[in-house]
């Protein structure tokens, strides 16, 4: 059953009940390979990208290693071609799948008014509200193992707030680390990062020990879009919001800037008590549903959040508590540091230069913003991320830059989640470089001996 | 602190809208004539590095290749009595639309009580000033020689595009609105283009090239967008010629129609000279 999901989802089928694709997957066959050398792989990723064979595990040919699951989909009129191309340098096979169009006939889904869900989804587009709904389902259909999808609480017109739980199987309590995009409704880029990050962790788990070796201790919270209403408004109607959308002074005035509304320092500094302001910090603190849903999930879990992350555009600067307040928070040291070495492994990327420091020195004072809250609740790691670019473009970030800005912005994150897992979980293999790989192997085998 | 752009009356009604000014003071020793140098990452130095290339950029920089500010390189204040602050900036800059290295300014801006900072500017070009010159010639000329008005609306659009076609256009944007920019800069508040909302030529008679903008300004730190209706006169080898009025976007809305928002905030201005 949840084969034929991932299939249905993979090929994209909605097939409502009169526009019938009844032969377009006939005879169709999905085979499973295991590649056992390096010559095998290069045969099959030759054989995928000449014959355009639908890759259904891994994504991307590049990704097909020795030793590792491979899933095909043959058309029917290239599948004898391909068994034979593979009994010809000896790899074997098995038929996961006989006959496609018949596994899709069995189970043909009522008609829906869902959009039709495209066979892979693009992370270097900017995505609709709607779509990221869709998304988040899938992510967590087709990773199940390793993702659940949550309830956080709803927007002021009623829409779910989701966010999108990241764990390894097993019995051990883990830490936290929490990550929002979209506060703000124009900044576009933020919720495009969020999506790119779950779908760099997801394909790379596999492959990658780094994010294994920290998935053991440390579970990633990731809220795509917190402040939903606002974002569909910069969709529909007026592409720079920037607050939600609640009501005020009898519907004449609409929206409270979500990162003036949490409870640190409220209605300081660097807000406006008038609704028609950008920086109107609401009728009291936490006074937002989108605020109160946060609030709630991280107070419960506090104790267990090692670090909370929140993503915001434009300006390209890390930046760290305070804004309301210049007094600085008691281990800024270890926070300027660790984001100065984000910001360095963010520059060697594409050269992109951010910025570091403390709001209130380095852009303006402001109250009420939920990287200061969570600071001041005590969760020692907190940050406020400030994507591409520095003001030619702004918000309206063009879509080709999406990919080189999550490609860098990755790596100071994941720079933040390494010290943050190093510092919590010391010991263990420290696996920073293949080169050092072996030796954090043997050191660990030495250390379990010793101990043991 | 949001800044207190409007009018006197209605700043009046706006203060109690503000919570009490704890952050206006500078962050460093106020005695007169002593040169406090500025960190060139922090907002003071920035911003003043802004003001100073709207300032250059709507005076002396091109339709073809406006300025932006890439990194300030060093910094400093000065307090002149009786008359306000005076930043000297040394900063790099690069090319606007296509973010090509632009070389380097230095610059003293004067921020006064009643009128806009005073910019003193010098630029030392990285780029090829000749080509740049024929740039916009060929640009004045396609401009002068449209029979039908050229017309466009979002520069850029929803997803940051900008159509080959309209990236000069969107450089005239920038040139017309770093006037109104410069003009509007006061060491507290800063402000960036957004974007262009829509454009309409207007075709003249005399060899000037004409156009009507609206313009949406993002201003900083209040976070406000400004509508700004901007009427732009551009003769080759003169300085541009603005008239403009600007009102803060209270609806959402970005075609600037229906400014009836209740806010006095409306300002209006032109330069000098005849339209």
């Amino acid at each position: 059953m949840l084969l034929f999901l991932g299939m249905a989802f993979s090929l994209g089928i909605l097939i409502p009940g009169k526009f019938s694709l009844k032969l377009q997957y006939d005879g169709d066959q999905v085979l499973h390979i295991v590649p056992e050398t390096l010559q095998q792989v290069q045969h099959l990723q030759h054989l995928c990208s000449t014959l355009l064979l639908d890759l259904w595990k891994p994504l991307l040919p590049e990704d097909i290693r020795a030793g590792e699951d491979l899933h095909i989909r043959v058309p029917a009129p290239l599948v004898q071609e391909v068994k034979d191309s593979l009994d010809q340098h000896t790899i074997s096979y098995k038929i996961l799948i006989h006959d496609v169009q018949e596994l899709v006939d069995q189970s043909t889904p009522e008609t829906s008014s869902q959009k039709q869900i495209p066979e892979s989804y693009s992370y270097t587009q900017y995505h609709p509200m709607e779509e990221i709904y869709t998304w988040m389902a899938q992510i967590q259909k087709n990773n199940s193992e390793l993702v659940t999808q949550h309830y956080l609480g709803e927007t002021v017109e009623n829409r779910t707030i989701y966010y999108l739980q990241i764990s390894q199987p097993s019995d051990k309590t883990k830490k936290i680390i929490w990550m929002d995009c979209g506060i703000h409704a124009r900044e576009w880029i933020s919720p495009a990062f969020c999506q790119w990050f779950v779908k760099e962790i997801l394909q790379n788990y596999e492959s990658d020990p780094k994010i294994r070796k920290f998935l053991q201790n440390i579970d990633l919270y990731i809220l795509p879009v917190l402040n939903i209403d606002g974002y569909i408004y910069s969709w529909e109607t007026a592409r720079l919001w920037r607050k939600n959308r609640s009501p005020h002074m009898n519907g004449t005035c609409y929206g409270t800037d979500l990162n003036r509304n949490f409870n640190s320092s409220w209605g300081t500094l660097g807000v406006s008590y008038n609704c028609s302001s950008e920086i109107f910090c609401g009728t009291g603190p936490e006074s937002e549903p989108e605020t109160r849903a946060v609030v709630q999930l991280i107070e419960r879990k506090k104790s267990d959040i090692l670090c909370y992350l929140t993503i915001h555009s434009y300006g390209q600067y890390i930046l760290t508590p305070y804004g309301s307040t210049t007094e600085p928070p008691s281990n800024n040291e270890e926070l300027m540091r660790v984001a100065q070495t984000a910001a360095a492994a963010l520059t060697e990327k594409y050269g992109t230069s951010y910025e570091v420091g403390p709001t209130s020195l380095i852009l303006y004072s402001n109250s009420g913003s939920s990287r200061d809250w969570a600071r001041m609740i005590g969760i020692p790691f907190s940050y406020t991320f400030e994507l591409r670019d520095k003001g030619t473009y702004g918000f309206v970030l063009p879509a080709d830059q999406i990919q080189p800005t999550c490609e860098e912005t990755m790596l100071a994150v994941t720079a933040i989640i390494d010290y943050v897992d190093q510092k919590y979980f010391p010991g263990g293999a420290t696996m920073l470089t293949s080169g050092s790989l072996g030796l954090s192997l043997c050191l660990t085998a030495v250390l379990t001996l010793i101990v043991t | 602190m949001p800044g207190l752009r409007a009018a006197l009356p209605a700043a009046l009604l706006l203060l109690s809208s503000f919570p009490p000014a704890a952050a206006e003071r500078l962050p460093w020793p106020q005695v007169p004539g002593v040169m406090h140098p500025l960190n060139p990452s922090h907002r003071e130095a920035v911003w003043a590095a802004w003001t100073a290339l709207h300032y250059i950029n709507s005076h002396e920089a091109s339709p073809s290749r406006p300025l932006a500010l890439h990194k300030v390189v060093k910094a400093a204040a000065k307090m002149i009595p009786r008359l306000g602050w005076k930043y000297y900036v040394h900063c790099t800059t690069e090319g606007y639309i296509h973010g090509e290295n632009a070389g380097s300014c230095f610059a003293t801006v004067l921020y006064l009580k009643k009128s806009p900072p005073v910019v003193h500017g010098k630029c030392v070009h990285a780029q090829n000033k000749k080509q740049i010159q024929e740039e916009d010639h060929r640009f004045y000329e396609y401009l002068q020689h449209q029979k039908k008005p050229i017309t466009a609306n979002y520069i850029p659009d929803s997803n940051g595009n900008i159509a080959h076609d309209h990236l000069q256009l969107w450089g005239l944007a920038i040139v017309g609105s770093s006037y109104i920019m410069w003009k509007q800069s006061t060491e507290h508040t800063g402000y960036l283009l957004a974007q262009v909302s829509s454009v309409k030529q207007q075709i003249r008679k005399d060899n000037a090239v004409a156009f009507k903008f609206i313009v949406l300004l993002h201003e900083i730190p209040t976070q406000q967008m400004n509508v700004c209706h901007m009427y732009l006169v551009w003769t080759l080898g003169h300085p541009i010629r603005v008239k403009y009025s600007c009102a803060p976007d209270n609806h959402g809305l970005e075609d600037g129609s229906g400014q009836d928002s209740g806010s006095a905030a409306g300002t209006s201005h032109e330069t000098k000279g005849n339209f």
